[in-house]
């Protein structure tokens, strides 16, 4: 995604040590992601890299297909992956959200999960709810607000993969 | 947004929400957005239509009213009324309730 | 009745507080109507012909005396003086400002009720059988499991963008008025030869543009597993439900393009992951916290038949009419199941004023156990009458004009709001609803003619259910003018299915007419006792075909 963003990790603006690599170029000797398409296609050869390699999930065919990528096709090379990044096409498409499920809950993926795309400010909360820990957002975006909407809902009624139970659980501890 | 204006329409008016409160309103010759269809500019052919419509979106239009979209309108005698029934209902009150909307209003001023 | 604890208060507090920070935003113009409108849908706020539209959430339908009292304050204070009662059992206002919202919302929260979830797509508002706890042969109170799945669905981060709207319907009863059939989850409580409860599911019913009775995906979930089985199916439809199209877009569509069979296997092979965390295994301990706040009401020990009741039916004709149509039998010797008709000959279906609110509020208080519910054929019951009170509560009825004695008759029509007041429609449906109401007026007709539903849409999102109406009306548009199609055959219950359209549309004029060229056609060719829709079934569609286009 070569759109200006900001990222916000773990609560706090920083730096992006992170670049998205498109499918041709050479790959950087540093922390890069790249498309689903060049990981299977290029696996092999991306195992015997140094640097650190993230992918991006697209969430929709791009008119391509019906319903864009499989979340369960990076099962095989979760090992080599130190960042998942989930592209939302537009804030109506939450299809990533089950991905992003899917990967903490099911493949046990730790390393950084951020979303990319269009993301609407009540969805961060949401999304975090789902295992997201990093965000690209626009730049006018201020930490405030950021921190402020992450905290509009005080509690949340059932688990997903953060860790807050669940109202129906939490009565009974 | 559907179409509200058939392709042959050759009178036009602009219509919107309130976003206070959701009132049906019109666009005036004044710039202003009215409660009433007889206050609505009326525009004669498609070239007027569109500058109307283009009236109808200053920078700030979203302060005041969503969704303004252009309606067909048939000339009544010397009044215009408008085409369809849903831009009649709009311009009058459900037709279920006579003592509600704006039908209910002008019953009330006269 | 549930009860909100702390959690809930706080939760839906917080949401309040929420909406209240978006529409200042709104307002001050730091948010575009793009970024704004799916935040006020999520709230359950349209934008309609007239004005705003709020829809309030009726969890499966039930309502408190002081929560419908606060439906009759909020129509008073917000909105013109009435409600309007939805076939998903929920209350629409016509008229609020949205400056005002926030206002009306915190209001509602104090009686516990909210219009989270209303709108946009995300699993809306669980429904269920209107006689739930009241009538003879119930498996299970269907409300416990409905509020369970409430609160799992309330703000459920995975699944509040969707590709379209998800509705789920309970019933604990073999007879379905729930018509549980005809949304994207069905859920029946069932009881196995071990006598376990547990839940057969439906998956991929719908109206619409393209309606599906929906497949049975399970025979028999148990207790503690429903809530995995249910995320499961949510998770296939979210990751495998089509988004290019959004005719396309609901799970009956998904269901249909699968394959039954293939669909049974994605969802079982998502369940049986998620199952084995046990992550959603509800606790007993609350399971039961939940299931005691639906416990049932102490009723009296009442002998099966009322003197007074007898005496009164004999005394008063329009009261027996009363009693025979919208009386129903409950499941504890000396009461009864009240419903109230909202479709007055000529009113508009599913209306009710403050006034009306109140009165209705007042006698649940007094006499019904503080119980009020909502059906989707938009209606309301008072679901526990003592057989000695019946006449009572028949004359404060009466007295507000909610005693008509039209229970499944003809003119006991379900109506969208049509283009009166809705920014989708294609047609009116109020003033058919009321034409036909007035053309069949003669309440010794309408039993001569028996149980008949018609059910009317003012567009294909079929919100009036016109394809499961024993006889359907669908308006359509063409160049600005109002039509209308007929329908017949469907059906919303246990046997469940869609009508079969006539043939050409019928105009404004002749609509009506036609309608009656439809009974008549019945009532020539029925046999004893033999209703509409078996009528229907015995000959098909041909007969009624020939009288409607006959020159």
């Amino acid at each position: 995604m070569p759109n200006e963003y900001q990222l916000m990790k773990d609560g706090a603006l920083c730096q992006d040590e992170w670049t998205y690599s498109d499918d041709e170029t050479a790959l950087p000797d540093a922390p890069t992601i790249i498309s689903l398409t060049r990981l299977k296609a290029e696996a092999e050869s991306l195992r015997a890299r140094n640097a650190k390699l993230g992918v991006q999930l697209l969430a929709d065919g791009n008119g391509k297909t019906k319903l864009g990528e499989d979340v369960a096709e990076l099962e095989p090379y979760l090992d080599m992956l130190s960042l998942v990044s989930i592209a939302f096409p537009t804030y109506r498409n939450g299809r990533g959200f089950s991905a992003a499920r899917v990967l903490r809950e099911q493949f046990n993926f730790e390393g950084e999960l951020r979303a990319s795309g269009e993301v609407l400010h009540d969805q961060w909360a949401m999304m975090r709810r789902c295992g997201i820990t990093a965000f690209e957002l626009a730049p006018s975006v201020s930490l405030e607000t950021f921190t402020a909407a992450m905290g509009e809902l005080s509690n949340a009624y059932q688990p997903a993969a953060d860790d807050q139970r669940g109202a129906l659980w939490q009565r009974h501890k | 947004m559907a179409q509200h204006s058939s392709k042959g329409a050759r009178f036009q008016a602009v219509t919107a929400n309130r976003l206070s409160d959701g009132e049906v309103v019109y666009l005036t010759a004044d710039n202003q957005w009215a409660e009433t269809f007889p206050a609505a500019d009326i525009a004669d052919g498609p070239e007027a239509g569109d500058a109307l419509m283009a009236r109808a979106l200053p920078a700030d239009f979203e302060l005041h009213v969503l969704e303004p979209y252009l309606f067909e309108v048939l000339q009544d005698g010397t009044d215009y009324k408008p085409a369809s029934v849903r831009e009649i209902i709009r311009a009058a009150g459900p037709t279920v309730r006579l003592d509600l909307g704006k039908q209910a209003d002008a019953k009330r001023e006269s | 009745m549930y009860r909100y604890d702390e959690f809930d208060h706080q939760l839906v507090g917080d949401r309040v507080k929420q909406f209240r920070g978006q529409v200042e935003r709104r307002v001050s113009g730091e948010l575009t109507e793009d970024a704004f409108k799916p935040l006020r849908l999520m709230n359950g706020v349209y934008l309609q012909l007239h004005a705003y539209m709020l829809r309030v959430a009726i969890p499966y339908g039930t309502l408190s005396s002081k929560q419908l009292r606060m439906q009759a304050h909020i129509a008073r204070k917000y909105d013109r003086g009435y409600g309007h009662f939805t076939t998903r059992q929920n209350i629409q206002f016509n008229w609020p400002a949205l400056d005002k919202i926030p206002d009306l919302l915190e209001e509602l929260a104090t009686v516990e009720m909210h219009a989270i979830q209303t709108s946009g797509n995300c699993i809306r508002n669980v429904t269920s059988d209107q006689y739930a706890a009241a009538i003879d042969g119930e498996v299970e109170d269907p409300r416990i499991i409905s509020e369970i799945i409430r609160q799992w669905s309330t703000f459920h981060p995975e699944f509040t963008y969707l590709p379209r709207k998800f509705k789920i319907a309970v019933t604990g009863h073999d007879n379905d008025r729930a018509a549980i059939k005809l949304h994207d989850i069905g859920i029946v409580i069932k009881q196995n030869e071990l006598g376990d409860v547990g839940y057969e599911i439906h998956v991929g019913g719908g109206q619409g543009r393209t309606p599906f009775i929906a497949k049975k995906m399970a025979d028999f979930v148990p207790k503690a597993q429903l809530l995995a089985y249910l995320e499961a199916v949510m998770r296939v439809y979210n990751m495998l439900g089509r988004r290019d199209n959004s005719y396309k877009a609901r799970i009956k569509i998904m269901v249909h393009e699968t394959g039954e069979v293939e669909m049974r296997r994605l969802i079982e092979a998502e369940f049986a992951k998620i199952d084995a965390s046990q992550m959603l295994a509800v606790p007993q301990a609350e399971i039961d916290r939940i299931s005691a706040y639906f416990a049932s009401p102490e009723f009296e020990t009442l002998p099966a038949t009322s003197p007074a009741l007898d005496a009164a039916k004999t005394q008063d004709a329009d009261f027996a009419r009363w009693v025979r149509a919208n009386v129903v039998a409950h499941k504890q010797d000396g009461y009864a199941i009240v419903n109230i008709s909202l479709k007055p000959i000529g009113g508009v279906p599913g209306d009710a004023t403050d006034v009306q609110m109140e009165a209705v509020a007042d006698l649940a208080e007094r006499y019904s156990f503080d119980e009020i519910r909502v059906t989707h054929e938009q209606n309301l019951v008072l679901p526990h009458i003592r057989l000695d009170d019946l006449k009572t509560v028949y004359d404060a009825l009466n007295a507000h004009e909610l005693a008509t004695a039209n229970l499944g008759l003809i003119s006991d029509t379900i109506a969208c709001p049509g283009l009166d007041y809705c920014n989708l429609a294609n047609a009116r449906s109020i003033p058919l609803a009321q034409e036909i109401s007035e053309r069949f007026a003669d309440l010794d007709r309408q039993y001569d003619i028996g149980e008949l539903k018609i059910k009317i849409s003012g567009c294909i999102n079929a919100c009036g259910h016109h394809h499961v109406g024993h006889i359907g009306i669908l308006g359509v548009d063409k160049k600005g003018t109002e039509f209308y199609q007929i329908s017949l055959g469907g059906s919303a219950d246990e046997n469940a299915s869609i009508g079969t359209i006539t043939g050409r549309a019928f105009t404004e004029e002749t609509i009506v007419d036609a309608i009656e060229t439809v009974v008549t056609t019945y009532t020539d060719m029925r046999q004893t006792d033999e209703r509409f829709i078996d009528t229907f079934r015995r000959v098909g569609l041909d007969p009624f075909k020939e009288r409607l286009y006959a020159e």
